[in-house]
């Protein structure tokens, strides 16, 4: 499953989540990020983040889809971050 | 799906925050804009430049069961970190032992390997028989040899029986390669562009086979055909031959053929032939696609992917060793 993951949370909370995030997917831009992540690997993520969110005021949304080739991808100006398994 | 990340440039791979981070570092010593990769997606890291570390990510890779393999300047392999293992099974350890001290049990694990590598390169042969490149007189050599390996009652008469297959398998390249030329085939160093990309990609493929091997119950320096002990991880040697035909030398076909690969991606100075970065991370591109191909599975029903298939191959052997099932090496149905 590929996912794109957008987070919008308290300044208190907002590295919390960043942290969390960069564990499990590619960072992109600030707050969003996207990556291939598996039915379970997802459940422990959205596990973690529920637990630093303050759920009456933050928002956590995740798109998915079956697979990278189902999305595409459009980025106007600068790439912030290019997703590559070759570093 | 964990992934395989490749690090060519050269700098600082450290944990932070549970993650890690990677920090490029120029010639002049001046960091870049690190580059964070996502922990649970990775499935191991290929060194090829060079790579600052200290203990703690060590310890941390180690906990999260990843591989590191480094190669040095020549991109030859030259050693893993591999974390401790986690599938402990002294029960599957001694049958694997017992296996390779019993002569007999020994020969019939040694001869399926030969005979299932010699069938997936018969396969290959056949392939571009049918196409019109003339392969008849290697497949025809090929399959003389064949009618020797019931005969041969030593590993070392198997090994030599293998060797003479490989060589007229070899001897067809030239016909089925377009435009490059192969010759001999060398090794250290590689003397052309194609024997450079052999020796490349079956270094994938070894380390491909060591890493699923990490992942089973086997241990992976007790092995059947090739004498253990001899320099590295020898059962991925043995379990990398039955899948050198359909992984490597496939790839190597395609990519030369439809000109994915160029004179430019190679570097021929000093009387040998190395390849380029670029050429470098054209190959890995199409090695990862290959991996990730998926082929209908005739027993288990479904999709597999390629790396999967290499898996799939160990449980088998485990299954054998067991006494559970006897094992059937893969063969290329198609």
């Amino acid at each position: 499953m590929y996912i794109i993951l957008v987070y919008d949370v308290d300044e208190k909370r907002v590295s919390k989540m960043l942290k969390l995030c960069r564990r499990y997917l590619n960072w992109i831009q600030n707050s969003v990020f996207e990556g291939e992540i598996t039915e379970v690997k997802l459940k422990e993520l959205v596990h973690h983040a529920s637990r630093i969110m303050d759920t009456e005021c933050d928002s956590l949304i995740i798109f998915r889809t079956r697979q990278e080739k189902w999305l595409e991808k459009m980025v106007i100006g600068k790439e912030k971050n290019e997703i590559s398994n070759m570093i | 799906m964990k992934k395989s990340y490749y690090l060519f440039n050269p700098g600082r791979m450290s944990r932070k925050d549970n993650t890690l981070k990677f920090t490029p570092v120029d010639e002049e010593g001046n960091e870049g804009v690190p580059k964070y990769i996502p922990v649970e997606s990775v499935n191991n890291l290929f060194c090829f430049g060079s790579m600052d570390a200290n203990s703690s990510l060590f310890n941390f890779l180690g906990k999260q069961q990843i591989l590191v393999h480094f190669f040095d300047y020549y991109e030859h392999y030259t050693g893993s970190f591999f974390p401790k293992d986690y599938l402990l099974s002294g029960k599957v350890l001694i049958a694997q032992a017992e296996h390779y001290l019993q002569p007999e049990k020994r020969m019939s694990l040694a001869t399926r390997f030969v005979e299932a590598a010699a069938f997936n390169m018969l396969k290959n042969l056949r392939y571009y028989d049918n196409r019109g490149k003339e392969t008849g007189i290697q497949i025809e050599k090929i399959e003389s040899y064949l009618n020797q390996i019931p005969f041969a009652e030593t590993v070392d008469s198997l090994m030599g029986i293998e060797g003479n297959i490989r060589m007229s398998y070899y001897e067809a390249f030239d016909i089925i390669i377009n435009e490059f030329e192969m010759g001999n085939r060398t090794m250290q160093p590689p003397s052309n562009e194609v024997n450079a990309l052999i020796s490349f990609v079956n270094m994938l493929c070894y380390t491909l086979c060591l890493d699923m091997i990490y992942h089973t119950q086997l241990n992976p320096t007790i092995s059947f055909l090739h004498e253990p002990g001899e320099r590295r991880f020898s059962l991925a040697l043995d379990i990398a031959e039955v899948f050198k035909p359909v992984l490597v030398d496939r790839l190597i076909f395609s990519l030369l053929n439809k000109r994915q690969l160029s004179d430019a991606d190679f570097d021929k100075n000093l009387q040998y032939c190395l390849l380029k970065e670029s050429g470098k991370k054209t190959v890995i591109e199409a090695w990862e696609a290959k991996l990730n191909e998926t082929i209908k599975h005739r027993s288990l029903k479904r999709s597999v992917s390629y790396k999967h298939l290499v898996k799939l191959e160990c449980y088998k052997l485990v299954k054998h060793i067991m006494g559970v099932e006897e094992y059937k090496p893969f063969k290329a149905w198609w």
